[in-house]
């Protein structure tokens, strides 16, 4: 599995079921060609997201963590991404004090007909966590003072 | 006449008519104080108010529903008191406030780095010096070298609500941009070396949630999803992962709440500097939505609501 | 009583890396405004003049260990039953606890006395208790915060240790007090130093007599039951007390665990993880029905364990080795002596 032998990097991605959803569906059926390292969580709508699954998602070794939704105006149920986007950009304010890198989280807004939108966010963001590479491992820091005291 | 005496007549007037009123009385050692309840006159001889009164009493209110009590706060702990009503956590009729200016409280880590503070035989400080004995050896330092680093950037000495006030108000001492010279300062460091200072620092945290349970505004108490099984948010196990996630669970749901008040940092065993997270989300807050918790009682979190077009937030075109 | 020897303080990186070379030793690490307990390998980053900031504890009784690992798996013989795959696993490396005060090391004994007794075996417990030995560093001057002589220990207590040093001048006097602390000792270079048993001696009657009186315990028991019902009285006493574990998993005395399955999908571990009776949960019941819903309530089993039913039960000895943790480093300065004597006099 390309994921195994590193070809591909583990990517989550929480899309609305009726835009972004669509908006992917529509890609595929299209055809459009895209990279395979994205991973799909639906949701009814963005704003279902608890910006912790983003944490949850980055801490617990994904690469990279990509939420789409309705534009602004265009919810299915008419304010969800309103709240969404206000709680998306507060983490992405927030993640750099926690050591986790910004860059591997992104929000963006992609509709049901937007299928070429979709493939181009899907292969820009992949190229991006290509770049930053696998997230940093958590080594319990005991084996690291161990480490530390050799010699 | 002093502050404390004003305090005590103050609340002497009041207690008839309250369960109990909060306040501090000495600790174990001079360089502690701890909370307790004045229920008749004769408790107030054991009150205190000086520099080592460094707790929030306001975060013991959310306990207290059905009774009439009151608390005493310093301007930090005053914040707390707002947010609990903007929050409606709190019955305002059934609080008295007792205020009293803050010109800062002491750091337990700079104390022990100045002295050795397990064994400190006298403590007074006033406005400028600290004069304490520690192991037979008097000392004299600078009262701002040993203040907690919320203090050094102090924005409200006074309290911001009241039913009673002792003493005169005092200017404050810092403004917005020096209270976030610490995390600019950490951001300034590349990616990698701020994410390995949290796994050392999550290495030493004991997932005692001291920081949780000094927390004015963690209300969630027995249904913390910090440590249930249902939801499964993180497990039992305390490796660095689930720590840190805690603790990232405990900041994210104080986004626009946390006043600040540093009970998180100071309540740690381990001196882990958790506040961080917490400052780094209210100027987060601060700077997309101009909105300051615990300020004013009528205002209403920005994470609460929303704008149909938001000046501050791009529509992230890609 | 073996003899007591002269160990200089420049000698102890050797004795260290003696050590270090056939066990895992563990001794006080400063990291960053506190000291733990980590394995080190010479003396270079050991810290003995402060009490570190968590007890030895986890040396022996580490705050999560996994008991058994699971898989659940289907077998070609019957494919629509799950099997289950058990893989136990009993973790214990040889090791040396260097530089502990003797009030954490104390807490083991009293371990003993319920992990490993005539009914019943801890396995896990055991394997690593046998394998570990302690170094002790006696204490010359008590902290604010001490109180090891009202639970009958002292500053300079053997009680548990395999070597004792007290400081003197130029480095500590040196006493094995157990075979395998002869063993540990040898490793060392120690001398002998005419008169070192007296200066010994001398630290620890002065380090005693710098602590004010203890008081009698010994109707602690009788009076918390006394006091059981009164729970006005355990609310004035935890009008401070912001019910979290800080002191509980800093003591070295408390043994509570809790055992969880974690599982992914198809496997998963049995874990144990130190449980804290300060936390709401700790009697939380599977009905939702809690015995001990206020801090009060817990507060009373907190203090009525240590020095009521627990001494009870084990021939007066009292669950607490007086290290003062729980007082200097509770966030609101809850003193459990204060507790204790208000008990004592009501």
């Amino acid at each position: 599995m390309p994921v195994m032998d590193g070809r591909e990097l583990r990517i989550v991605g929480f899309l609305c079921n009726w835009c972004s959803y669509g908006g992917a569906d529509t890609a595929g059926v299209a055809r459009f060609d895209q990279p395979t390292d994205l991973r799909v969580v639906r949701l009814p709508c963005t704003g279902r997201m608890d910006p912790l699954f983003v944490v949850k998602a980055l801490l617990s070794g994904a690469d990279g963590v990509l939420v789409s939704g309705c534009h602004p105006r265009d919810c299915h149920y008419s304010e969800g991404n309103f709240y969404a986007r206000r709680r998306l950009e507060v983490l992405k304010q927030f993640l750099p004090v926690t050591g986790i890198d910004p860059e591997r989280f992104e929000y963006t807004w992609v509709s049901a007909s937007e299928g070429q939108k979709w493939q181009e966010v899907v292969t820009k963001f992949t190229e991006r966590i290509h770049r930053l590479g696998p997230s940093p491992a958590i080594a319990d820091a005991a084996e690291k003072l161990k480490a530390a005291n050799l010699g | 006449m002093s502050k404390l005496d004003t305090l005590k007549e103050q609340i002497q007037e009041a207690l008839p008519d309250l369960d109990f009123v909060v306040a501090w009385e000495r600790g174990f050692d001079p360089a502690h104080a701890t909370p307790y309840h004045i229920k008749e006159e004769a408790d107030l001889d054991r009150m205190v108010l000086d520099a080592t009164c460094a707790h929030n009493l306001a975060s013991f209110l959310t306990g207290f529903k059905g009774k009439k009590v009151g608390v005493v706060v310093k301007g930090c702990d005053s914040r707390t008191v707002v947010q609990l009503m903007q929050e409606k956590l709190i019955d305002r009729e059934a609080v008295t406030v007792f205020g009293v200016p803050c010109r800062g409280v002491l750091d337990k880590a700079k104390l022990r780095r100045a002295v050795d503070l397990s064994r400190v035989e006298s403590l007074e400080a006033d406005e400028t010096t600290v004069r304490l004995s520690a192991n037979g050896e008097e000392q004299e330092l600078p009262r701002e070298e040993l203040v907690a680093d919320k203090c050094i950037t102090c924005r409200y000495p006074n309290p911001l609500e009241f039913d009673h006030m002792a003493g005169k108000p005092l200017e404050p001492v810092g403004d917005e941009a020096t209270q976030c010279a610490r995390i600019e300062a950490f951001e300034e460091k590349p990616v990698q070396e701020r994410f390995e200072f949290w796994v050392g620092e999550m290495d030493r945290c004991i997932r005692c949630y001291a920081c949780r349970n000094a927390c004015p505004l963690c209300v969630c108490r027995d249904h913390c999803i910090g440590d249930s099984r249902d939801p499964h948010w993180v497990s039992q196990e305390t490796d660095i992962r689930n720590k840190w996630m805690f603790q990232l669970i405990h900041a994210s749901h104080l986004a626009g709440r946390c006043t600040e008040c540093g009970e998180c940092e100071r309540a740690c065993p381990m001196d882990i500097p958790v506040l961080m997270f917490k400052k780094k989300l209210s100027s987060a807050v601060k700077e997309l939505f101009n909105y300051e918790s615990g300020v004013d009682p009528a205002a209403i979190p920005p994470l609460f609501t929303f704008q149909i077009d938001e000046e501050t937030i791009n529509e992230r075109g890609w | 009583m073996a003899k007591t020897v002269f160990l200089p303080e420049e000698n102890l990186d050797a004795w260290i890396k003696a050590m270090a070379a056939e066990r895992r030793v563990m001794a006080p690490v400063r990291d960053h405004e506190a000291v733990v307990y980590a394995q080190v390998n010479d003396a270079s980053a050991v810290e003995l003049d402060t009490q570190a900031t968590e007890s030895p504890k986890k040396a022996i009784f580490p705050q999560t260990e996994t008991l058994l690992s699971f898989k659940r798996m289907k077998t070609a013989e019957s494919p629509d039953a799950l099997d289950i795959e058990i893989r136990e696993s009993i973790e214990a490396e040889p090791t040396v606890v260097f530089g502990a005060r003797p009030c954490g090391v104390r807490g083991f004994a009293m371990f003993d006395r319920v992990y490993d007794n005539k009914r019943i075996t801890d396995p896990y417990y055991k394997a690593r208790r046998d394998s570990t030995h302690f170094v002790t560093i006696g204490c010359d001057k008590p902290m604010n915060a001490c109180f090891c002589h009202w639970v009958d220990s002292g500053p300079t207590d053997d009680d548990g240790t395999d070597v004792l040093l007290v400081p003197v001048e130029g480095g500590y006097a040196a006493r094995a007090v157990t075979d395998e602390g002869k063993k540990l000792l040898d490793l060392a270079e120690t001398t002998t130093r005419k008169g070192v048993k007296a200066e010994a001696d001398a630290v620890a009657k002065q380090a005693l007599e710098a602590m004010s009186e203890a008081p009698d315990l010994s109707d602690v028991p009788a009076k918390i039951m006394d006091a059981f019902d009164d729970l006005d009285f355990w609310s004035e006493m935890t009008a401070a007390c912001v019910s979290c574990g800080a002191c509980t998993y800093l003591c070295p005395t408390c043994y509570c665990f809790n055992i969880t399955d974690e599982a992914a999908g198809l496997s998963g571990k049995r874990i144990r993880t130190w449980d804290n009776c300060m936390n709401h949960n700790y009697t939380q019941e599977a009905s939702g029905h809690n015995p001990r819903p206020t801090k009060a309530h817990r507060m009373r089993n907190r203090v009525g364990h240590k020095f009521g039913y627990y001494p009870d039960l084990h021939d007066g000895t009292i669950l607490c080795c007086g290290c003062g943790r729980c007082i200097a480093r509770c966030p609101n300065s809850v003193d459990i002596r204060r507790i204790v004597m208000r008990v004592k006099e009501r």
